[in-house]
This record gives C-alpha cells, sequence and structure tokens, in this order.
C-alpha cells in the first residue's frame, strides 16, 4: 500500500555525499565541504553589509567607534547600495540569459538547429503583441516576436510589455509606486549607477529600485527566458522522470548537463538520441547514453523530457565523483570553477560553451546557432569514446533516486485542474478547482518553494522540512530551481508522496492525480509561478497580494534570489527567507525589506534562520490571509 | 457565508447530542449490559468496529464508542482531516442511534423501510461489483422536487444498473409512483431518517472487510478501499441541513462525492462536493463526479436492457405470452460454423412475429390457439464463428443467454437449453419488442463480451410450431448429448492444464481461484469451460494457464505450478493450495462464495450453508457468521468457500476422505445437489441415496440439536463414522 513509500532523508543523502567525498579526499581533491571549513568564520562586516569597497578610498567597515565610511556613507547607505547591487547582478544574469533564448528564436529556422516547437504558444503570445499572424509563415511570426522581445532590453521609452499580464491592481500599485520596469538593460544600469561613489544614500529609494530592477527580471528578462524556451523546446506538461545521484548508470555513457540556459542541453539531448550514437555507445562496450540534468539547465531538461536528474548545486562535484561521469557540459550560471580541478583527477571531459562562462581547465566550445549541432554533436561523440577511460577503482554510484513527477507549468497545471472539473459545470482552462479548494479549506494555501542550497545551513534540509511540514498542513507547494530537485531527490516529486500530506491535499492529490509539490521549472521559470499567481488572483477577483499564497527561498545564495525575492515581494507576495540578506548590519534596511514594503506593494520579507521557526511563520500568514478573506 | 467546516462541525454535534440522548435512554430502560445486535451480521455495527475496534455486543459498548472515538474525532481544528473525522465520527453516531433502534425492537422499521442489510445480501453485491454489472451506487437524500422528478432519478439510476438506496422523503414519493423497491431490484428504502444512512455506510464497511480483508482499525486501509474501489456518491436534495452536511463529510472522507442542488451558498468542492442545481442532470453529472463509466453495448431494441432488470418477475398477469420448455417444444442453442457460411449480424425470424401470432394462425385455418397470456413455441440458435472460436465455448456462451434476455425490462428467463421459459410482458410487447430483438441482443452481446473468440454470429428466431419441434429433435437434442457426453468425461485428470481466476482482485485483492474441470470458482460463475475462454479472449487477463506438470500429491491436490500462480498472483500473499484438501493449504475466498463448509467437531464431519439459507446450523454459526471466519484471500483451514457445483464432486475434501464427510446442509441445497452426489456417492462408496443421509434443517436447525443430528446420522449409518478423526 501507498503507506509503505518512504522518502529518502537528509541523513540518507548526506552518507551519500560523505562517501563521495572520501573519494575526492583519496583522489586529492577539494569539495565545497573542504572549502566551507576553510572559509569559516565568514568576515562579519560582509555579512552584515557594512564593508563598501565601491570606491578605492576603502574599503570601508562600519563600527561602533567608525559608523560613517570615508565619504560619510552610513550603514544604511552601505549596506542599502550592496543589496541593490545584488539586485542589480541577479537581474543582469536572469535577463541575459532571457535574452539569449530570444536571440535562439530569432535565429530559429525550418532547417536550422532551433526550431519553432509550440507554435500555439507563439501565436498566442503574437497576438497579446499585436504581431500578425494571419496567413504568415510561423518562423516570420517567430521573428517578429523575438525582435519584439530583445528589443524591451533596450527600449528607449516605455514600460515592459510582460507587466500588462499582472492583475490591475497591481499594475496600479506599480504605478504608484514608481516601480514599473523600463527596458531591462536600463534599470540594471539605474542601480550601478545609483550605487556608485556620491550617488544615492537613501535607503528607501535604493529599495525601490532593488524592486523595480527585480521587475525588469520577473516581469522581464526571466518571462523572456521561459517564454521563448517554451517556444523552442515545447511548454512542459506532465510526465514521469526520476531524480538524485542514483541516476547514474554504470553501463551507459554518462553526459551531465550543468547551468542554466537550454540551448546546449536541448542540442545534446537530440544528438545522444541518433541511432548512430547509440551504435557508437554500443562499440564501445555501453548499453546506451544516458543524458542527465543538474542544476536548472538540469530542471530545464526534465520539464520537457524524460531526462533524469542528477542533482541541484551543491552535487555538481558529487556526480564527477561517482567516477562515471563521461563529460560534463556547463552553459552558465551556478558553475563551480572547481569542476576543472576535480575533472582532472577523473576521466572526465569538461566543456564549457559560453562567452559568460569561461573557466580553467576547460575545453571551451563556444555555441552559436549557426553550429550548435555541430558542437553537440562533437561532444557527444567524445564522450561515448571517453567511456572506457573509466577508472573502476574509482566508481561508486549512490544508489538512492526518486520517480519524479514533473512538467507543471502554468499550461500543466491547468491540465490537471481540468481532469477534476465537471463537464456539466465548470469551464475549462482556469484555476477555479484550485480556488474552490482553497477557499473551502480543503487546501489552507499554497507555497512557491524557491531558490539555491546554501551550505551556511544544512543543505536541502530546510528544503525538505519546510515542504514536509507545509504538506502535513494541507499546504500544496509549487517550487523551481534547486528547491524543486531537493524535493525530487527526496522523493516528494512522486506522486505516492501524497500519504505526508494532510488528508485535504492528500485527497487533491488522489483526484487531480498530482505529487503534493508541483514542479514550475528553473529558476527563471518563477515567472510561471508569477503568472500561477496572477492567474489565480483574476479567476478569484482579487489582487494577488489577498490570496493565501506565499513564497519561501530558506536556503537561497544567489544575486539571481536576491532579484526574484524583489519581484516577488513586488507582486505582493509575502516571502519568507531562511538566509539572512546581507543588511543586518542597517536596522533602517531590516525595516525597509520586511516592513517597509508592505507599505509600497503589499508584501515584504519574513526572515528566520531556524526552518521549524519559519514554516511556522508561513502557515500563519497564510492562515491570516484566509482570515482576511472571511474563509 | 458560513464556513464548511463550521457546517460540518455542527452537524456533527448534532449528530452527536441526538446519539447520546438516545443511547443514555435505553441504558435508563434496559441497562447497559443489554444486548445490541443488528441482525445477520457477523461484523455487529460495522462503522463502530471498523474505526473505534470495538465489537460491539451491549448498549455500553456503543457508550463507550460514543465517549471515546466519537467524542475525540469531532475536532474542530481548521484541517481537512478534522472534517472528515468528524464527518465519520457523524455516522458512527448515527449507527448508535439506528442501533438502539434494533435493541427496542429486532424489526423496527416494520417492512416499511429496509434499515439493516444483512451479511446475505452484502456478499450477493461480490460479483456484479467485480463483473461492473453493478457500476455504483447511488444514495439518494430526498424528498425530490416531485414525485414524477423521484420516478425519473430512480428509474434512471436503475437502468443505468447503479444500485439505488433511498433516505427521507424521496422514499414516500417512491412508493406513491409505484416503484417496486428491495434489494433484489437494487432499489433499497433505507430509512426515513437521515441516521438511517448508517446502514448504507456499515454495508460499505463490511463490503471491504469481506471483499478487501480490511481489518478493524484499518483507517487508512479502509478509506483507501473504499475511495479506489467502492463506486458510490450521494445525491443530497435542497434542503441541505447541517446534518446532512456533516454525513456529506463523512462520505466524503471515503470517496463518495455529493452532489446537491442546494440554494442556500455553500462552497464547493471539486469532484467532492457539487452544486449542480439542474436536478435533471444529475445522473450524468454524478456519474462523471465519480469517473462511472457504463458498459455500454448499443444495440437496436425498442425496450431498455440493463442488470437492473436481471431479478424482474413478470407474473402472469402482466405477461403477452409465454414459451415454456417442460410444456412445448422450445429450445436455446449456440453453435460454432465455419465463419464462411455465416453472413454477419443476418437475422432470420421463422414464423410469425409476436404480433401476428393470433393472425396467421387464423389464416392457417386452425383454431386460434394463441391469446394474450397463452403459451407459444419459441427457439432461438445463435451461429457463431471465428478463427480461435472452439466448440467448447458453446455452452460458455449459451449459458450466458439466461441474463443478457433477464437484463431486458419486460423479459424473464429462466432454465437452459430445452428447458428455458420465457415470459414476455404485455409493457414490453406494446413498446414494440418483436423477436427480431431476441435476435439483436443475443447478437450483441456475443459480439462484444466475446469480441476475440467470435468473428461473425447469424441469429436464427423460430416462432414456427413445427420448425421448433423439428429442430429441436434433430439438431439441438444430439448436440445436448455430445456435451454432456464431453462434460461427464471432463475431469481434473483428464485436462492438461487448469486455470486461475483473479476477477475479483478489484476488490480481494489478495484472493486467486483456481479453477478446474471439477472445481469451479468458489463463485460459482466461472466454470473451467468459461477460464478457457477467458484465456483465450484475453491471454493477460485475470485467468492464466496453469500447468498439472510435476504432480506433487494427487489425493491432496498439490501440484509445484498451483503454488507458483497463488504466490504470483496472490502478490505474495499465499504460498501454497492444495485443490483438494479442507485443512492442508486449503483454497482461499474472495468473499461471494455460493457456499461455506465448516469442520463439525462432534461428528468429525462438515456442515454445508449457502448464502440463500438465512438460518443457523448445528456448529451455532449462520451462513453470515461461517463466511466471516474466511474470505479476503485468507487461509483458514477448516472452512472453505465454493461453488455449488464442487460439492458432488471426487475431489470434494478428498484428502479428508471426500464426500463421505458431509453431515449437514440446508434441505433446498441438498435437492439442488442430490442427483449428482448420489452419482458420486455410488461411484465412490457403493452407497445408494446418499444424501438422504445428510441431516438438515428439519431435524438440526441448530446447535442445540447436536444429539438430534448424531442419532439421525446412525441410524441412517452415514458413512462419516467410518471415517478417521480429521489430522488436526
Amino acid at each position: 500500500m501507498d503507506q509503505e513509500f518512504k522518502l529518502t532523508s537528509v541523513e540518507q543523502m548526506e552518507a551519500d555525499q560523505e562517501r563521495l567525498h572520501q573519494t575526492a579526499q583519496q583522489v586529492g581533491v577539494d569539495t565545497w565541504q573542504d572549502r566551507v571549513k576553510n572559509q569559516m568564520p565568514h568576515c562579519g562586516f560582509g555579512e552584515k553589509g557594512i564593508c563598501c569597497r565601491i570606491c578605492a578610498m576603502g574599503p570601508c567597515r562600519i563600527t561602533p567607534k567608525a559608523p560613517k565610511g570615508i565619504c560619510g556613507a552610513t550603514a544604511d547607505a552601505i549596506a542599502g547600495r550592496n543589496y541593490l547591487r545584488m539586485a542589480a547582478g541577479g537581474a543582469a544574469t536572469h535577463s541575459d540569459h532571457g535574452r539569449e533564448c530570444a536571440w535562439k528564436l530569432h535565429d530559429a529556422s525550418e532547417d536550422g538547429y532551433y526550431h519553432v516547437t509550440d507554435s500555439t504558444k507563439l501565436l498566442k503570445l503574437a497576438k497579446e503583441w499585436g504581431v500578425e499572424t494571419k496567413g504568415r509563415d510561423i518562423y516570420d511570426i517567430a521573428h517578429d516576436v523575438a525582435n519584439i522581445s530583445i528589443n524591451e532590453y533596450g527600449k528607449p521609452t516605455g514600460y515592459q510589455r510582460w507587466v500588462d499580464r499582472a492583475t490591475k491592481e497591481r499594475q496600479e500599485v506599480w504605478a504608484r509606486e514608481e516601480i514599473l520596469p523600463r527596458a531591462v538593460d536600463r534599470e540594471v544600469v539605474t542601480a550601478m549607477h545609483m550605487t556608485h561613489m556620491g550617488n544615492t544614500a537613501d535607503p528607501e529609494a535604493l529599495v525601490r529600485q532593488s524592486l523595480r530592477c527585480g521587475m525588469a527580471d520577473g516581469w522581464g528578462g526571466s518571462m523572456t527566458g521561459t517564454e521563448m524556451s517554451d517556444i523552442m523546446y515545447g511548454t512542459p506538461m506532465p510526465h514521469d522522470t526520476e531524480g538524485n545521484l542514483g541516476v547514474m548508470e554504470l553501463d551507459q555513457v554518462n553526459i551531465v548537463c550543468h547551468g542554466h540556459d537550454p540551448a546546449v542541453s536541448e542540442m545534446i539531448i537530440r544528438y545522444a538520441e541518433d541511432p548512430e550514437m547509440i551504435k557508437r555507445a554500443r562499440s564501445v562496450g555501453a548499453k546506451g547514453i544516458n543524458v542527465v540534468g543538474l542544476c536548472c539547465t538540469g530542471n530545464e531538461m526534465m520539464m520537457r523530457h524524460k531526462i533524469k536528474m542528477a542533482g541541484n548545486f551543491l552535487q555538481q562535484e558529487a556526480v564527477i565523483l561517482t567516477g562515471v561521469c563521461d563529460a560534463i557540459v556547463v552553459d552558465v550560471q551556478c558553475i563551480f570553477p572547481n569542476i576543472g580541478p576535480v575533472s582532472e583527477c577523473f576521466h572526465t571531459k569538461f566543456y564549457t560553451t559560453s562567452p559568460i562562462a569561461r573557466i580553467p581547465l576547460s575545453e571551451y566550445l563556444p555555441i552559436t546557432s549557426e553550429n550548435a549541432g555541430q558542437v553537440a554533436e562533437k561532444i557527444v561523440k567524445e564522450a561515448i569514446d571517453n567511456f572506457p577511460n573509466r577508472d573502476p577503482g574509482k566508481i561508486f554510484i549512490p544508489e538512492h533516486k526518486h520517480i519524479a513527477s514533473v512538467g507543471y507549468s502554468c499550461e500543466g497545471i491547468k491540465s490537471r485542474l481540468d481532469s477534476v472539473t465537471n463537464s456539466h459545470l465548470d469551464v475549462v482552462d482556469t484555476y477555479k478547482p484550485l480556488i474552490e479548494c482553497i477557499k473551502s479549506g480543503v487546501i489552507r494555501g499554497a507555497v512557491a518553494m524557491v531558490g539555491c542550497n546554501n551550505p551556511k545551513v544544512r543543505p536541502d534540509y530546510s528544503h525538505i522540512e519546510i515542504m514536509k511540514k507545509l504538506l502535513e498542513n494541507d499546504i500544496v507547494i509549487v517550487a523551481t530551481g534547486c528547491a524543486a530537485q531537493a524535493a525530487s531527490k527526496a522523493g516528494l516529486l512522486d506522486k505516492r508522496a501524497k500519504v505526508y500530506c494532510g488528508e485535504g491535499l492528500r485527497r487533491v492529490c488522489t483526484l487531480a492525480d498530482i505529487p503534493p509539490v508541483l514542479h514550475m521549472g528553473s529558476c527563471v521559470d518563477i515567472s510561471r509561478m508569477m503568472l500561477l499567481v496572477t492567474g489565480i488572483a483574476k479567476d478569484w477577483g482579487v489582487d494577488t497580494t489577498q490570496i493565501p499564497v506565499v513564497g519561501c527561498a530558506p536556503e537561497w545564495m544567489s544575486e539571481k534570489a536576491v532579484s526574484i525575492a524583489n519581484y516577488v515581494v513586488a507582486t505582493g507576495i509575502d516571502t519568507y527567507l531562511g538566509i539572512d540578506p546581507l543588511v543586518g548590519g542597517s536596522p533602517a534596511m531590516m525595516e525597509l525589506i520586511t516592513k517597509g514594503t508592505k507599505k509600497m506593494v503589499g508584501a515584504g520579507y519574513v526572515i528566520n534562520t531556524d526552518p521549524e521557526a519559519l514554516v511556522q511563520s508561513i502557515i500563519d500568514g497564510i492562515e491570516e490571509k484566509r482570515k482576511a478573506l472571511g474563509i | 457565508m458560513k464556513r464548511l467546516f463550521d457546517c460540518v462541525f455542527n452537524g456533527s454535534d448534532q449528530m452527536y447530542a441526538k446519539a447520546a440522548a438516545d443511547l443514555d435512554a435505553a441504558i435508563a430502560k434496559y441497562g447497559p449490559e443489554h444486548s445490541v445486535m443488528l441482525p445477520d451480521t457477523a461484523f455487529n455495527c460495522a462503522i463502530i468496529l471498523e474505526y473505534c475496534n470495538i465489537q460491539v455486543k451491549t448498549l455500553a459498548d456503543l457508550k463507550a464508542a460514543m465517549d471515546g472515538t466519537i467524542k475525540e474525532w469531532m475536532t474542530k481544528k481548521e484541517r481537512t482531516e478534522d472534517i472528515f473525522k468528524s464527518g465519520l465520527a457523524t455516522a458512527m453516531a448515527a449507527q448508535v442511534i439506528e442501533a438502539v433502534k434494533y435493541v427496542e425492537d429486532t424489526q423496527p422499521y416494520k417492512g416499511e423501510y429496509h434499515g439493516h442489510m444483512t451479511d446475505a445480501e452484502v456478499r450477493e453485491l461480490g460479483l456484479p461489483l467485480v463483473t461492473k454489472d453493478i457500476p455504483g451506487f447511488v444514495v439518494l437524500i430526498g424528498p425530490a422536487p416531485s414525485a414524477e422528478e423521484a420516478r425519473d432519478i430512480i428509474k434512471g439510476y436503475q437502468a443505468r444498473g447503479i444500485f439505488v438506496f433511498l433516505i427521507g422523503g424521496i422514499i414516500e414519493q417512491a412508493k406513491r409512483m409505484g416503484i417496486s423497491m428491495g434489494f433484489k431490484v437494487r432499489i433499497v428504502e433505507v430509512g426515513p431518517d437521515i441516521w438511517s444512512v448508517s446502514h448504507v455506510v456499515d454495508l460499505v464497511m463490511r463490503a471491504a472487510m469481506i471483499f478487501g480483508n480490511i481489518q478493524p482499525g484499518d483507517y487508512w486501509g479502509m478509506n483507501t478501499y473504499t475511495l479506489e474501489r467502492i463506486m458510490a456518491f450521494v445525491n443530497a436534495y435542497t434542503p441541505v441541513d447541517d446534518l446532512t452536511v456533516a454525513c456529506g463529510a463523512g462520505a466524503i472522507a471515503l470517496g463518495f462525492p455529493v452532489i446537491t442542488n442546494e440554494d442556500e451558498p455553500l462552497w464547493k468542492v471539486p469532484k467532492s462536493l457539487i452544486i449542480q442545481p439542474n436536478t435533471q442532470d444529475w445522473i450524468e453529472t454524478s456519474l462523471e463526479a465519480r469517473d462511472i463509466k457504463l458498459k455500454v453495448t448499443a444495440m437496436d431494441i425498442p425496450i431498455a436492457f440493463n442488470t437492473a432488470f436481471e431479478g424482474e418477475i413478470i407474473r402472469r398477469g402482466d405477461m403477452q405470452f409465454e414459451a415454456y420448455g417442460s410444456r412445448t417444444d422450445c429450445f436455446e442453442l449456440v453453435v460454432s460454423k465455419d465463419p464462411r457460411e455465416i453472413e454477419d449480424h443476418k437475422i432470420t425470424v421463422i414464423g410469425p412475429d409476436f404480433d401476428h401470432l393470433y393472425d396467421v394462425l387464423t389464416e392457417l385455418g386452425s383454431e386460434p390457439i394463441y391469446e394474450p397470456g397463452a403459451s407459444i413455441q419459441l427457439a432461438y440458435i445463435a451461429e457463431v464463428g471465428g478463427k480461435n472460436m472452439q466448440s467448447d465455448f458453446e455452452s460458455v456462451f449459451e449459458r450466458k443467454f439466461h441474463s443478457w434476455l433477464n437484463c431486458l425490462e419486460g423479459v424473464m428467463h429462466t432454465g437452459q437449453r430445452d428447458q428455458i421459459r420465457i415470459r414476455v410482458s404485455k409493457s414490453a410487447f406494446e413498446q414494440g419488442f418483436r423477436a427480431r430483438h431476441i435476435g439483436e441482443v443475443l447478437y450483441a452481446k456475443l459480439k462484444s463480451e466475446y469480441d476475440t473468440v467470435v468473428d461473425k454470429v447469424q441469429i436464427t428466431v423460430i416462432t414456427d410450431p413445427t420448425e421448433c419441434t423439428k429442430l429441436r429433435n434433430e439438431l439441438a437434442i444430439p448436440i445436448y448429448n455430445k456435451r454432456d457426453d464431453r462434460l461427464s468425461k471432463l475431469t481434473d485428470e483428464s485436462v492438461d492444464e487448469f486455470y486461475t481466476c483473479t476477477l475479483c482482485q478489484s476488490f480481494s485483492p489478495s484472493h486467486v481461484c483456481i479453477v478446474t474441470p471439477e472445481r469451479l470458482g468458489l463463485c460459482g460463475a466461472v466454470s473451467w469451460l468459461d477460464a478457457k475462454a477467458t484465456n483465450q479472449l484475453n491471454p493477460n487477463g485475470p485467468c492464466q494457464i496453469v500447468s498439472k506438470e510435476g504432480c506433487v500429491d494427487e489425493t491432496i491436490g498439490v501440484w509445484p505450478d498451483v503454488d507458483r500462480a497463488v504466490n504470483e498472483y496472490s502478490h505474495g500473499a499465499l504460498e501454497k493450495v492444495s485443490l483438494y484438501s479442507l485443512f492442508q493449504d486449503p483454497m482461499t475466498s474472495c468473499g461471494c462464495f455460493e457456499c461455506i463448509c465448516g469442520m463439525e467437531p462432534a461428528t468429525m464431519g462438515v456442515v454445508i450453508v449457502n448464502r440463500e439459507y438465512a438460518g443457523s446450523t448445528p456448529l451455532g454459526m449462520s451462513f453470515a457468521e461461517l463466511a466471516s471466519m474466511t474470505g479476503g484471500g485468507q487461509q483458514t483451514p477448516g472452512f472453505m468457500g465454493h461453488g455449488k457445483h464442487f460439492i458432488a464432486s471426487k475431489k470434494f475434501m478428498r484428502a479428508e476422505g471426500g464426500i463421505a464427510r458431509i453431515v449437514w446442509m440446508p434441505s433446498k441445497l441438498k435437492e439442488e445437489v442430490r442427483t449428482r452426489l448420489d452419482k458420486s456417492a455410488f461411484e465412490l462408496y457403493g452407497i445408494e441415496n446418499f444424501t438422504d443421509m445428510i441431516c438438515d434443517e428439519t431435524i438440526a436447525p441448530t446447535a442445540d440439536e447436536l444429539e438430534a443430528m448424531i442419532e439421525y446420522l446412525t441410524e441412517k449409518g452415514h458413512p462419516v463414522f467410518g471415517l478417521e478423526p480429521f489430522d488436526i
């Protein structure tokens, strides 16, 4: 029976990691576990956000004896500027990824390497943007849509066109608070300008620009990345795959794709399925080719294909330490430079493919719209030829893996919700069934679990413990990024994991045939979550800030997460953080990001580094929103 | 707008208060140790048994349930678990109210309402549920907006095979509209008040315990079983008060959606609590909500076809005509034929059609022998062809004619071969039912149910008396004789393989029948030939081949492949089964067996009871109580469920001495098996009229007459006394 289904515990995952760490020690290479120890204790000024190294008069550090920097900048100004710069870094990163996707669509052609796969989504977007579609070639339409989205990055006037999708109330709030995002590039440049020596020292202005910069990401660059990828590679729909290190195969050629932009991995998948390549793999003694994903490239792959997910952020060294990684191919973001040294200790081939992420000890094969297929073919061939070079003495593959039901894009979620409607009464293609569950109290609310892994806390522990507690309380979870992968590794994306839910959510999972944690994609796909909450709010007839839905990033670490947190809050969604946002040295900043933004946009951060306390505050927050709605 | 959770909690409180008051009054009157016993069940107060794990015997036990789990589950926390538990506790409180009624009076409803349902009734549901002949259950809580609408919805569900339970005012409406009700016709007038719904929940609990081997106290086992396997739902007419909402929460906890037209604001929950203002559309809305897909076979006939009409009786006064094989030459026959000689779907009628029986006979100048209600001659022959068709399947198909023709509204069929008796009602005739429609039904069912074997079918219906007589004598009787010859030679030794039957696993997940020529499925519905045909029809289906290679013990009936098969198909629940023993690894039961036999220690014999027999036995237990000893795929040495046909087999508990062990059977069952049983006894022991040596309820109706039974057996010289005591 279902009751027999067991999650993989954090302890079991840690034991696997530790076993692989021993391999690292044997081969004489360091991993993040060693480096965390070496870095302790972290710089206290940096942690509190009160070290300023923006100009060369410093670095200046704020202490009780030295409450101002040389220019006179207070803790508030320094922490605020640092915070905005993080947001800008994150917004730039997501958005540039999105821009690359738009360029791929711009270059797409019938006989090229990149195609239009989801023409329905393309036509819908074309219609939304007023692009003529009647009687036109689908690629002509695609190129027009791509051009428009590329221009969003640098358009001299006006605001991001994506914001038109938000609720009317949200758009009014953004206009009132002057945080409607202009051109994506402009908001990042403005942020850099404002934080230059001798500019903004008012923390509120810095926070406001952080929100705006985040908006340019979530309602700009990230949304571009998601939409363009869906058009080219297909909109994810529910299907089953597997996750965790146990997906590495002893008797197959393992190619690991890592990073964020699916442009490279999509090509690898295509060539790994080529019968010629499979024949080649057999000829070297392998049973087949096993392409697996890591990090958000892994998410992009598993969402659209049956590709398995090997691990999240902190397992990128571990996959190589299994001794069976024949090639690791990276695109952009979250890639440890240490992959080079670790690969060197094994037969593993390490390829970098983007001018954005150039890393020593890798083979650099820059991928473009023109050469993508050739590069992918070369990588797959070399990985196959590398299969016989494994050192059997270094091989250890942890056994843990779980079935993962993934592919819950907004369209995927709606398809499952449609399945519980009654054709004699209900309309389809809405979030109404979910709203009915929430209104009646069967489900209490929803939490968007997002973000990274961070060794400052016990990795994955916060994600999994918070999720379990929420599920017990009939709170459904949507997840992206490394949070979704933590769920996958634990088994929470397996539909049988419904036994860990309260009875309401458990029943909903049964009837809608869904797992209790819905994987929505990579970190740029948090834009999907913005559309999800917007869709729910619209179908409900209220604003996003009223519905019992909140965000949670218990283990965030990257600048992208700061950008995300800003646009989630701007969208009216309270965001619960398990890691301090590096502004603790400025009480004014702490006040602004927790309570100040509430006054501006109706939402703010709740920060607590204790996961038990954090999850309780989430539950309380959701119940408060329910009470306000009278449900 | 009142929150859903508050409605449930409020309703639960009301039910609890009523139950507490009724129970306290009963205790005051009779004392706490007074016995509480719902009739003819081995699972007394099954809801309380399941969720409180209390075997209710006295009023004090009910009190313990009320003060314990029932109260504890009526929490008021804001989680779905709390409304579910509160709803189930409401059902338990309702059970307390109803059980107390049965303390006051063993027949509290005086035949006006059905009230409690017996274990035998629950067991009757087993097979039709498995075959999906009953695709689901509806609990209608009413009154409906009008009596006409009540009739329409009840008939609408009945026509779709849905089992109907009525609660409240809708029962009066149904009576007014002349709807015949009762368990047999699958429309049960449960009770007048909302608390009588506990009888339906109680039936659900017992079905899960009997067929699914769900144990008392297994909360998740029960709620998962009901959600996944019992396709019930509720239709509640407005006004829906909090009491009904609380009961509805219990229904939803079990997985049964509630559909209502309540116009007061009420929270909707997808697939669970559905507001459908258009009551005319309730049937379709409900079936979709519970994911019930009906087996539909399209056939061109003017009257309804549904399993719900299988139990329909057509009285002499209502009939247009009758064909009765005992009086005139009538018959039904399936013959296999080269497909090239068959024109598919050709239906030929030889003789006058039903509306011309009188005219034609008059024209011929003879006396008008036909008048409404009179007896006619009738025969029908199905010629069947297909690449995989085997002549062994002819009788398998032919036996199905009985249930197929009975599914016609206004047509009654009994008997088989040339002993058939068919009645067609005036109403069916008036709606246009004619001779060729018999052909349409047989054609459609043969083609849909046996599609992998049957490629082509043509039907001939004969009403011409001369032709009927001629074909009976020249065609049918020689074929019947040939088949009998073949069947008598069909023994466990004469075949190379047995079959599994796991048809019941949708309800009884760990039960496996091993079907042999002499030991048909314990439900009585699957013979060895049926199993063989099923295997041919669907090679990956419920009937898998079991090889007879390497017999370990022929007397006890042990084969390695039988053990492998039960192990595999019971998913490891069973290790081995011996086919001819009651004590050594006896075959398990799903719960829907025709008969159960149990060891009788005083005589070292066995008592056999059939499901239809309601009384007690010399073992001191009724069928229901004996049946509860086994079932759910459990191996219980000394008790075994089996089909009636097996009783006369020479393999029947051969390991323990065979049929000579049978010391008691209900008299009706004795008559049913007499001919074959006497024959076997003669061949085995040289004893004549063995059936007469077996005791029955006329001599020993209960355990109190054990002495009388022994005396009877001794007097008759029953062979059991010559056997060794059981080796246990």
